[in-house]
């Protein structure tokens, strides 16, 4: 079966944008939304009339510290007198934000949609982890005092057990994604460095050091989408959205097993079955998965089987996934390369993907042909993973 | 089946969701916008025709807009009297907050009314900070007020 | 290409004319609700209450009104073993809003022994608490995981009805 749900428009992505992806940029949340909706709209040789929804994206109103977040940039990301819509899913945010989108236009709803998302983490002071200490349940958790990174450091810890893996294997991954970041000039972390480098990197929460973790940031990212007769009419090269999933754990993140996310298969099995795709370590060509931690790249590989579970340390140092490789990951920069700003981050990977399809990413194409692609957002307590399936 | 919870009162724990402080940058447009409020002049942008008070960094279609002084008269378009702060203590003068109008341009500004008797459609000015006080916030205004030609009618 | 967005730097930022600063003062009074005010108090008397779904049967710790699962109503109250098995681990250096910590910190998720629970399902009846009597190095080494642990109280009369009423899980 190639789909379980009706479709009644087939979708295409037909234009995408960046703002700079910094620690602190002088816009305002309104106007990174601007600049990366208006970069949008450009490469999609669009003017703002020709939209006829808005779907926005942003994590948390605690980091730009305004409540009704989605209504402060709304003006920025086109939504002027439109329908609108924002959707939150914490870290999941990114990549619901043109799964939303799609579903504005595969229902028949909407012909175009401007999807935008908008992260800005320079705001809270002293630190954006001050915010973060708010994503834990206020009466079983938050007394012990608890870190951000501390639940991936326990989920990393857990992981690295289970599958045998050792600090240096998951350090490749950071190399790997800043690396990549190098030819990005969207990047903020974008750095030649080495494994050793990681290991000797400030240890904040073991196992997890500096550089294991992408850096906070500010930043925007915003696509343009389309049902097939504006497509086709616009451009040549339509990047067709073939598959969506998206699924959510249980908060009570310490009654589970964390070494493997079956929220993330179960997402991934719903984009899959969508596209029609049966064997995706096969069929995918490319893949921008979640790497807000270098482990969670390896996590999500495996959750979104492009390897067999506790495969994909083995994989990534043979190789596998560098961009000469067989199934390239985070071509982007990813997370790590390019700073996390977060609901613009996970949107950045399906635009890397938009660009990788189309062979428009200049020194960052990958060497292989590329048909297939997916993405992945991850958020919450180890809880959330959304999932879109890209073709040519 | 037991579906209560159990005997006696529900437990409550104390927390709050706070950062140190929170710091807005004015933005790209914002910190032009600043810049000129501390020398005391209000702006707004000019997208074609329209004139759009305050100044935002965009104009209604997306196209960008250009920055302009903006003078006076500012006509009350509409104001309400404040009685409590924002945690529910009386104020000890009550406070009334305008809207702002101006005759050529779109939107409006709100900001404190100093006046007897304040009416809808009185013309007002804004009465600004010593320079050295400044620091390009709507704070440099301390309040507005009637201006002469509307203390004549 | 001129890519949108300036960078500044917090000295310029310091600078810059228009900046507002804003201290959110946001005060919060959680109810703890039916099934967690029972556990509270339970921790008061030095228990470890948990509840079982009526339907599925499985143990819900931390207890709530109703199993997510099956969606049924959480059945009858339990007093749960108070020893348990380390599952992960890990150490902090790092404070709440990231500040240095004088000692590092070590935390585990614990995995009670419950009855009817043959110990390696991947849900289980489970605990995020502090270790203590365990070293850096324990948990660097992979020594502590699996480690066998219990809960180590409070005195009585410290107990307040907060996790923190169990000052950590040690090893036994």
């Amino acid at each position: 079966m190639r789909t379980n749900v009706h479709v009644k428009k087939r979708v295409a992505i037909v234009g995408a944008g960046l703002t700079l992806f910094a620690r602190r940029l002088l816009e305002t949340p309104a106007e990174l939304a601007w600049e990366a909706a208006s970069r949008a709209l450009g490469s999609a040789g669009l003017a703002l009339k020709d939209i006829d929804c808005v779907v926005i994206g942003s994590a948390v109103d605690g980091f730009d510290g305004v409540h009704m977040k989605g209504e402060h940039i709304a003006d920025g990301a086109g939504g002027l007198l439109r329908p609108t819509v924002r959707v939150a899913m914490g870290g999941g945010t990114g990549v619901m934000v043109p799964i939303a989108a799609w579903w504005h236009v595969a229902s028949g709803l909407c012909k175009t949609v401007l999807a935008v998302g908008e992260e800005k983490m320079s705001h809270a002071y002293p630190h954006p982890q001050a915010v973060f200490a708010y994503i834990w349940h206020p009466i079983l958790e938050r007394p012990l005092g608890p870190n951000l990174i501390w639940i991936f450091a326990l989920e990393m810890a857990w992981y690295m057990r289970e599958c045998k893996a050792s600090k240096e294997d998951i350090a490749l991954v950071s190399v790997k994604n800043k690396r990549n970041a190098l030819d990005n000039p969207h990047a903020q972390a974008a750095a030649n460095i080495t494994v050793e480098d990681v290991l000797k990197s400030e240890t904040l929460v073991w196992p997890v050091q500096l550089l294991d973790i992408s850096p906070v940031s500010d930043g925007a990212a915003a696509l343009v989408l389309a049902d097939e007769s504006v497509a086709r009419r616009i451009t040549d090269t339509p990047v067709w959205i073939e598959g969506v999933g998206f699924a959510l754990d249980s908060s009570f993140w310490y009654n589970r097993d964390l070494s493997y996310p079956r929220y993330v298969e179960q997402a991934a099995r719903m984009a899959y079955k969508m596209a029609g795709i049966e064997r995706p370590w096969k069929e995918i060509d490319i893949a921008e998965p979640h790497d807000p931690f270098d482990y969670k790249e390896l996590h999500n590989l495996e959750g979104l089987m492009l390897a067999r579970k506790c495969e994909a340390p083995r994989l990534l140092k043979e190789g596998h996934f560098e961009r000469s490789g067989e199934l390239p990951t985070s071509p982007s920069g990813g997370l790590l390369g390019m700073g996390n700003p977060i609901a613009a981050s996970g949107l950045m990977k399906t635009a890397e993907l938009f660009w990788q399809l189309r062979y428009e990413a200049g020194a960052r194409q990958v060497k292989k042909a590329v048909h297939k692609a997916v993405a992945s957002s991850w958020g919450g307590l180890m809880q959330t993973s959304t999932v879109i399936v890209l073709s040519r | 089946m037991n579906r209560r919870g159990g005997r006696g009162e529900l437990l409550h724990v104390e927390g709050s969701m706070e950062a140190d402080k929170y710091v807005y940058p004015p933005g790209v447009l914002g910190s032009e916008a600043a810049k000129a409020l501390a020398e005391g002049k209000l702006t707004g942008i000019r997208c074609g025709e329209k004139l759009i008070v305050p100044p935002r960094p965009y104009c209604p279609d997306h196209s960008k807009g250009e920055l302009v002084e903006v003078r006076g008269p500012w006509i009350v378009e509409s104001f309400t009297i404040v009685y409590e702060d924002m945690y529910g203590n009386m104020l000890e003068t009550p406070q009334v907050i305008a809207v702002l109008r101006h005759e050529d341009a779109e939107g409006s500004i709100v900001h404190f009314l100093k006046a007897e008797k304040p009416r809808v459609g009185m013309r007002t000015r804004p009465v600004f900070k010593s320079p050295e006080e400044r620091n390009g916030t709507l704070g440099d205004i301390l309040y507005f007020e009637p201006a002469e030609q509307a203390s004549k009618k | 290409m001129e890519i949108p967005g300036k960078y500044v730097r917090e000295e310029e930022l310091r600078k810059m004319k228009g900046v507002i600063e804003y201290v959110p003062k946001a005060k919060y009074s959680y109810s703890a609700g039916q099934a967690l005010s029972v556990f509270l108090r339970g921790l008061k008397e030095g228990k470890i209450l948990g509840k079982r779904c009526s339907s599925c049967g499985r143990i819900l710790l931390p207890p709530r009104e109703f199993c997510e699962s099956c969606f049924s109503p959480a059945g009858e109250w339990l007093e749960l073993p108070q020893t348990g098995r380390v599952e992960t681990a890990s150490v902090s250096y790092i404070s709440a809003k990231r500040g240095k910590l004088e000692r590092p910190e070590i935390v585990a998720i614990i995995r009670l022994d419950a009855p009817g629970y043959r110990g390696d399902e991947p849900e289980f009846p489970g605990i995020f608490h502090r270790l203590c009597g365990v070293s850096e190095e324990d948990v660097m080494s992979g020594r502590v995981f699996g480690a066998r642990v219990r809960a180590r109280w409070r005195p009585a009369e410290q107990r307040a009805g907060s996790i923190t009423d169990i000052e950590c899980f040690e090893r036994w």
